[in-house]
């Protein structure tokens, strides 16, 4: 019995991953095959899946937007939709949509390794001031020469 | 006396006993919220592809985040020798990321975090991550909780016996930088005084979830390595 059920779910995913090549796919990109309603799909086209015959923690998982291939990543998953992954919540975004404060900033992913990646920086006087060469100490200011200091120009305290 | 008693208390029960029974038999117990509803396309803010125009338009849609096709590499060559040295380093960083072997370093608590990422719920043998208790056959090391004075000339060691190529996840606080014995007089602030650090995993301890996302993290670093295309250009 248990066996005709896990067959007849094999072929609901089959099926709901649009036949037997795409399925395959799926498998590639995801490593996993599985079936589901529909729930949603957030801004960048990630769609969104529930299926209780899961186990908890198993029956919510998104299908990343094709686009991103096999650059998907956890943080591409806008904070909604994160509550709903993690289930803070069981309502999603689309039943109960999110309260927009003005103080939200627009949610991106996590930058690491790209050009427009996070640089930690400190505002204080360093106690220890380091060595630099008298021909690159025409300017000593951080307005002046910023790039003595390392500080991203979009980066700073107050600058939007 | 004793039958008054019970039977009050068999009325009390019984109510209690039909409202639970639905509950366990349903989908072990959890609540059905959002699978029964099955919201419309437009409901779920589903944007509308060109593929399939003919489904309903004018529903509540939400502002499409624009983004490029994300190709496999992240290289750009620029002539065919770089190309072909591209594909090698595409292939070697391929195999690398496939099968990353972490020696086990646990220090403190994070190693309880650690061995949680390796049990079956978050389950990192599904990246090919499998720890390794000897630094020779070890590709990673991940430097799990604080990094005393004394334990620091045995971890260089560690780290030196291993082969290149060689990574390091500093995971929590304490390996970060110190964290809460910062100001402590017998310990390392922060294990990158002693190897250089490749992935930086914050928390105290951090979570497994966080730990395996450092983890995803290291291996898109991996895919960057362009060893043979430097060599090429230098």
């Amino acid at each position: 019995m248990s066996l005709i059920q896990k067959t007849l779910n094999l072929f609901r995913a089959i099926k709901q991953n649009g036949g037997i090549l795409s399925s395959l796919k799926t498998l590639y990109v995801t490593d996993d095959l599985k079936w589901g309603t529909h729930v949603g799909t957030d801004k960048y086209g990630n769609k969104y899946y529930e299926n209780n015959y899961y186990f908890l923690s198993r029956n919510r998982w998104v299908i990343y937007n094709p686009d991103f291939h096999l650059d998907y990543d956890g943080s591409q998953i806008p904070p909604e939709w994160h509550m709903w992954m993690h289930y803070t919540t069981d309502k999603p975004p689309t039943v109960k949509p999110p309260v927009n404060y003005k103080w939200m900033v627009p949610h991106q992913e996590n930058k690491s390794g790209s050009s427009e990646m996070y640089y930690p920086y400190s505002t204080t006087r360093t106690k220890i001031e380091s060595w630099q060469p008298a021909h690159l100490r025409t300017a000593d200011t951080e307005e002046q020469n910023p790039k003595l200091f390392n500080i991203p120009q979009n980066n700073r305290i107050g600058v939007q | 006396m004793l039958v008054a008693r019970g039977s009050r208390s068999l009325a009390i029960f019984r109510p209690i006993a039909s409202e639970l029974l639905p509950l366990t038999t349903i989908d072990h117990g959890r609540l059905q919220s959002t699978a029964s509803m099955q919201p419309s396309a437009d409901e779920r803010g589903e944007v509308v592809s060109p593929k399939d125009s003919q489904a309903p338009q004018g529903g509540p849609q939400q502002a499409v985040v624009p983004h490029k096709k994300r190709p496999y590499s992240p290289f750009k060559p620029t002539n065919t020798a770089e190309f072909a040295l591209a594909r090698v380093d595409d292939l070697l960083a391929w195999a690398r990321k496939g099968s990353l072997w972490p020696m086990t370093f646990g220090l403190a608590c994070c190693a309880v975090e650690m061995m949680h990422m390796a049990a079956p719920r978050y389950d990192m043998d599904r990246f090919g991550v499998v720890f390794r208790a000897s630094p020779r056959q070890s590709d990673c090391i991940i430097v799990a909780g604080t990094l005393t004075n004394k334990m620091a000339p045995a971890f260089r060691k560690v780290y030196d016996q291993m082969m290149e190529p060689k990574w390091v996840i500093s995971m929590g606080s304490c390996a970060n930088g110190g964290g809460y014995y910062h100001y402590s007089y017998s310990v390392v602030r922060g294990c990158d005084r002693i190897v250089p650090v490749d992935i930086y995993v914050p928390g105290c301890p951090p979570s497994a979830e966080a730990l395996l996302y450092g983890v995803l993290q290291l291996q898109k670093k991996i895919k960057r390595m362009a060893k043979s295309q430097v060599w090429y250009r230098s």
